[in-house]
């Protein structure tokens, strides 16, 4: 199989993962050390881009920092993640950026649908994400994720599947 | 509305011991289009920071209540404030969130105004065939008065208002304990994050000053903490609310006129906060007193429209009213001037986990105003019981804690973390009540 279909692969099995709520199988995509990253915008064209010095929407270091999340999600005490929201992940337009044998860079557009069954409305968060995948164990595993999120004025909340 | 029915909705008889809101309060639109006209448009908003505007014709665009509005660095140095809105068909003039500019043209007819927001051009004036009256008329785009405390902007769309000192009173001294924390002033960092709730605006002054919310609001959050701490021990202890039950701790609060507020405690990791790597430094420009309140806790509320909470990391939130039940909400992290790299990274990455509406606390509380808001749909509950843990402690006046600061509230409560103050409340409805009365 070719480097692209096999990173569209893995971003769409990402995309599934978060639609059927698989937690265990999405945090298996992501490597130990992963770096999930959202930066916020400083103005109406630039977005931040050194997370030391600069605020991010999300900045998540390592795996570990995602399953809290993903614990928040599921353990039953953030009123904010319960019911859960039921969700579509569109992905399109995967490109390969940089291809290597053991590591890829891969963009694509994610338009991530989200109705929040408890108030009944709904929101489409769009992004231009950038993927870092690496070889592991003979599978590509996600070393870095960068969401560019476009629409950026947040109704309510925002957690990772709504991205 | 009629003023009785105004002073109504506040069921204050402290000598009952009796502190009650009335729902429409928050719900009722016309409750909402007289707090607009008569808090946010005719008295002292928050509007930005003046190292927001560095330079000469630096400005950024805001609203003051429901109304646009320039705040601008003029050539002579002074920071002033105008509706942002052509006198010629009333036009924005300034499209950008932030930028630098000697004029603002009307890209619709072409006036011109200059940094201080005077005319300086109205295109083909002299063939305009215009009546002397109308030559007669000011052309300058519509000043609000603005005045700067600290290198905090407010501003007044109505004029004659008490001078902002007068205004902030005793509130000025918490908003020194931001300012002072380094010789070189503080600055916001790039990168700021804007959320709507679908809930009245108050919910958000009354949760910056809540202590009680935080065990039943935060669970989710504190779990998080409990198992950095059994995964990596003390090293774990890089928030103030790492070890926050671990010591007796002391939470109070201060109400003062004009409607502010402030929660204020004791911090069982003080070492967690980049402030204290320049302690010394502090303590001997300030004085010990104001540098250890400095590492206490404090959330406090500016009424009506911003909020500074310094706890996991120091959060400025501005919160614009737009309807009854919907609210924006923007976030600025402040951090102080010169501090070490890794103490800039740690606040940042505390700021974004614990005040984020990405993060793992703030959404549990804006998804409880909004629970609220519509549980406030049942008309048998009216009345809410929210309003009096604390009265049987609460004073008139400064406590033992107030007099440390040298200042004077209007009351002041304090008591352990449990006791989860509400009589911090109470100021911010008795000045709401008064000014919405008077303005009815």
């Amino acid at each position: 199989m070719s480097a692209l279909l096999e990173a569209s692969a893995l971003l769409f099995a990402e995309a599934a993962a978060l639609d059927e709520r698989r937690w265990d199988d999405w945090l298996a995509l992501f490597t130990e050390d992963c770096l999930y990253h959202v930066p916020a915008w400083r103005d109406e064209t630039t977005p931040t881009s050194d997370p030391r010095t600069e605020v991010s929407i999300i900045h998540s270091a390592g795996r570990a920092q995602l399953a809290e999340r993903v614990q928040r999600i599921t353990g039953g005490r953030s009123v904010a993640s319960l019911p859960p929201p039921r969700t579509a992940h569109v992905v399109s337009n995967v490109m390969l950026a940089e291809e290597g044998a053991e590591a890829l860079r891969v963009k694509s557009v994610w338009a991530s649908h989200v109705f929040n069954v408890k108030r009944q409305d709904q929101h489409v968060f769009f992004s231009r994400v950038e993927h870092q995948l690496v070889r592991q164990d003979g599978a590509w595993r996600i070393a870095r994720r960068h969401a560019l999120l476009l629409n950026d004025r947040l109704p309510t909340m925002l957690d990772v599947y709504s991205l | 509305m009629r003023r009785a029915d105004i002073a109504g909705l506040v069921d204050d008889r402290p000598a009952d011991g009796v502190f009650r809101v009335h729902a429409d309060a928050f719900r009722s639109r016309q409750v909402f289009e007289l707090e607009m006209a008569t808090i946010f448009e005719s008295g002292w908003c928050f509007a930005g920071l003046d190292c927001q505007v560095p330079k000469a014709h630096d400005f950024f665009t805001t609203r003051i209540g429901r109304q646009p509005v320039v705040v601008q660095r003029g050539a002579d140095g002074v920071v002033r404030a105008f509706l942002n809105a052509c006198r010629h068909k009333g036009a924005l003039v300034c499209h950008l969130q932030r930028g630098n500019a000697k004029t603002h043209s009307c890209q619709y007819h072409g006036w011109a105004y200059d940094s201080s927001g005077a005319n300086v051009g109205i295109k083909l004036l002299r063939q305009g065939e215009y009546t002397p009256a109308f030559h007669a008329e000011s052309h300058d785009l519509h000043a609000a008065r603005c005045e700067v405390y600290q290198g905090f902007i407010f501003v007044s769309l109505k004029q004659d208002v008490p001078p902002l000192r007068e205004h902030l009173g005793g509130m000025a001294t918490f908003l020194d304990l931001i300012a002072e924390q380094s010789p070189q002033g503080m600055e916001v960092l790039p990168g700021t994050v804007t959320y709507t709730y679908r809930a009245n605006w108050k919910f958000q002054v009354e949760n910056t000053g809540d202590v009680y919310h935080f065990t039943s609001t935060h669970p989710s959050y504190i779990d998080v903490l409990s198992g950095r701490k059994a995964r990596d021990g003390a090293a774990a202890d890089t928030t103030t609310y790492a070890r926050f039950r671990e010591k007796e701790l002391v939470r109070g609060s201060m109400c003062f006129p004009a409607g502010h507020s402030a929660m204020w405690g004791s911090n069982p990791t003080p070492e967690a906060r980049p402030l204290y790597e320049s302690l010394d430094e502090v303590a001997a420009r300030v004085g010990e007193a104001r540098a250890r309140w400095m590492l206490y806790v404090r959330n406090i509320t500016v009424f009506p429209n911003v909020q500074f909470a310094e706890n996991a990391s120091l959060q400025m939130r501005v919160i614009r009213p737009l309807a009854p039940d919907l609210t924006e909400m923007t976030g600025y992290c402040l951090a102080a001037k010169g501090e070490s790299p890794a103490a800039r990274e740690r606040r940042i990455r505390q700021y974004e986990e614990f005040f984020n509406p990405s993060g793992l606390a703030t959404p549990d509380d804006t998804t409880a105003y909004e629970d609220c808001q519509a549980g406030m749909q049942a008309g048998r509950v009216d009345w809410h019981q929210g309003y009096m843990r604390g009265m049987a402690v609460v004073k008139s006046g400064g406590d033992r804690y107030a007099e440390e600061l040298g200042i004077q509230p209007q009351t002041s409560a304090h008591g352990g973390f449990e006791m989860g103050d509400e009589t911090i409340f109470h100021g911010p409805y008795r000045y709401w009540r008064d000014r919405l009365v008077a303005g009815a």
